[in-house]
């Protein structure tokens, strides 16, 4: 093999061990289709067929005939015979195990979440199944806190974007502490730092949004479908800087440093005595007014120099109602 | 030969064999494969081979081809080989399948449940697709080596910030895992303050260290019993508070709070509500989060918290 392809295929035991797992797959379901088994172990289809094509002309020795594994692809589906060996997989390893089990219990603990009863009782059958050896005092020793907010508009928002549907929502915004109506085409539901969100356009605004789920008073179908347009999901930023966005610059002392940890900051700097500096973007400054006033003593304004007459404001309103 | 082909041949010859096999065995059943000549080169590669079986979790074991042990062999132990039978229904599995895929790609959760996918029936999983389920920016690999340590009752040392910003070393016999709002807590005897104290992952600055064997958890030991789950701080809350909420906010100030009860509507629109408290100000800070949307009317206490608080702003001026 010339060695510019080795850089590019993956390596054989990397190979190996894919096909240790989807060969068992195929044994026990003649005529999956390719696309199937691509989408199920998360292999390009070209590389499923290359492995495939080794396969068939290996298996048990002499290696006659009737010694090697059948492989068989035809109208885009595969059949694998003659290797009941490999009728079913590797053992889970330790950390495979665990981390299936970790993540079971993370999304299990998710009271929105429908899978959540199928989900606890398969993480029983798992503990059962695999035994002490491999999670050890796991199962006992994992729980759930709670203290997320659920979010009963959840099912009616995933069922949306699964279905590509336009619909109107009844909204609280933290940005400006209001609730509005508004038409949204929901494209990726997502979970991050203790809440689910929607990322959508929304039609009042004309932009790409981000809509927290347990904020979604309402959700109403508009009947209309619409053409996904490619917003990113996993992983992107939970806030998008505008070009209009202030910056809000607080000085947290050590008391306020959490607030560093739940939200999006684009600069932190260490500050003696323990105190944090946080650059935060901000189309609008009401959140911005509303955690100043929470913190209290604890974070100080350092900019924009309006928001420190806005909280003053809020604070001699707020004032007013205790008499 | 290809790697790829000499591998699963290899991988094939030792599970279908029913008895201990000698590399001689070997390599006269795989001419093809270990066809050097000089016998120290083929058995460096067979060697070569037989590790990377065993990075990827293949169980292959030396033993003696017979009782006088004059002669050592290679062989699969099948029962640590196969994933054992457990009988999933199609509602499990695609609720594995969920989960697994519910963070980013390639991670080993994900790896697992393609290995439980073979005994699922064909086609229960059309349609399924993870969420994206982001925790709070913890590696994969540190949550799993936490998980690792609490499954084996194992000891680790650890570089942790607090939520102050005070950072240094930490000793923790790993007693349990605590999930709360998408964050990780390792739960523990911290071993130089004596008492069981929760650590947020995405605090901790440094890998796991394994320093050895742990304690033994309390009997009524309950990880989230040592996180922080509410408004009201650490633990079950131990009394309520009122506090009224204007139209505008309340809805969504009460919805899925545990434990927090609508008490009246009033004419104005406002709505009386219920909520655990605790020790501490966690409560006065969250009814400030609401501005003028939000008034505590009991106990006195928090009250006065709350007065204080807004003087205190308002003392700035």
């Amino acid at each position: 093999m010339p060695s510019a392809d080795r850089k590019k295929a993956p390596k054989a035991s990397e190979r190996l061990r894919r096909l240790l797992v989807v060969v068992p797959y195929l044994v026990q379901h003649p005529g999956t289709e390719l696309t199937e088994v691509t989408r199920l172990f998360g292999v390009p289809e070209e590389a499923l067929v290359e492995d495939l094509r080794l396969l068939f002309v290996s298996g048990l020795p002499p290696y006659g005939p009737g010694d090697l594994i059948d492989v068989d692809m035809q109208d885009g589906r595969v059949w694998v015979r003659m290797a009941d060996y490999f009728g079913r997989p590797l053992h889970l390893t330790r950390s495979e195990a665990i981390a299936l089990y970790v993540r079971g219990a993370a999304l299990a603990a998710m009271s929105d979440v429908p899978e959540a009863p199928a989900l606890d009782s398969a993480l029983a059958k798992l503990a059962d199944g695999l035994g002490p050896e491999t999670l050890g005092e796991l199962p006992q020793r994992i729980h759930a806190a709670g203290g997320g907010r659920s979010a009963d508009t959840l099912e009616a928002l995933r069922a949306a974007t699964a279905g590509h549907e336009k619909i109107r929502i009844e909204y609280y915004a933290a940005s400006s502490a209001a609730t509005t109506v508004r038409e949204i085409d929901p494209e990726e539901i997502l979970y991050a730092i203790g809440n689910w969100y929607v990322v959508a356009w929304d039609h009042r605004s004309d932009e790409e949004r981000l809509f927290r789920a347990d904020r979604v008073r309402t959700v109403e179908p508009t009947g209309e479908r619409f053409e996904p347009r490619g917003l990113a999901g996993v992983g992107r930023p939970l806030y998008t800087r505008g070009e209009a966005d202030a910056q809000v610059r607080l000085l947290l002392s050590p008391d306020a440093r959490w607030v560093a940890e739940y939200y999006e900051t684009e600069e932190q700097l260490e500050r003696p005595g323990g105190s944090l500096e946080v650059v935060m973007p901000a189309g609008r400054l009401e959140w911005a007014e509303r955690l100043v006033l929470r913190l209290s003593g604890a974070a100080e304004v350092l900019g924009p120099p309006q928001l420190k007459d806005r909280v003053l404001e809020l604070a001699g309103r707020t004032r007013e109602l205790y008499g | 030969m290809q790697p790829l082909e000499r591998l699963v041949n290899l991988v094939a010859l030792l599970l279908d064999a029913h008895r201990v096999l000698t590399f001689d065995d070997i390599r006269e059943r795989m001419p093809e494969a270990y066809e050097q000549e000089d016998l120290d080169t083929a058995k460096r590669m067979f060697e070569r081979d037989k590790g990377i079986l065993r990075d990827i979790g293949v169980p292959i074991e030396v033993m003696a081809t017979d009782a006088w042990e004059s002669e050592q062999g290679y062989a699969i132990a099948k029962d640590a080989y196969y994933l054992p039978e457990i009988a999933f229904t199609p509602q499990e599995i695609s609720a594995l399948f969920v989960a697994a895929h519910a963070g980013r790609e390639g991670s080993s959760a994900e790896e697992a449940v393609r290995k439980l996918l073979y005994g699922a029936q064909g086609g229960i999983l059309v349609g399924v697709s993870g969420f994206a389920l982001a925790t709070d920016g913890v590696p994969d690999a540190r949550l799993t080596a936490a998980a690792e340590a609490v499954a084996a009752q194992r000891s680790v040392r650890f570089r942790y910030r607090t939520s102050r910003g005070v950072e240094g070393e930490r000793r923790a016999d790993a007693y349990g895992l605590a999930v709360r709002g998408g964050s990780w807590y390792l739960v523990g005897l911290d071993r130089d303050r004596g008492e069981i104290r929760s650590f947020r992952l995405s605090r901790v600055s440094s890998d796991l260290t394994d320093v050895g064997e742990g304690s033994v958890p309390p009997e009524d030991f309950r990880a989230a019993d040592h996180v922080q789950v509410g408004p009201w701080g650490p633990g079950e809350p131990q009394e309520r508070a009122r506090v009224a909420f204007s139209p505008e906010v309340a809805w969504w100030a009460t919805k899925g709070l545990q434990g927090a009860e609508v008490l009246k509507e009033r004419a104005d629109g406002w709505v009386e509500v219920a909520v655990p408290n605790g020790p501490g100000e966690g409560l006065a800070s969250w009814v400030l989060s609401f501005g003028p949307d939000a008034v505590a009317l009991e106990p006195e206490e928090l009250r006065r918290d709350v007065i204080r608080r807004l003087e205190a702003t308002l003392a700035v001026r």
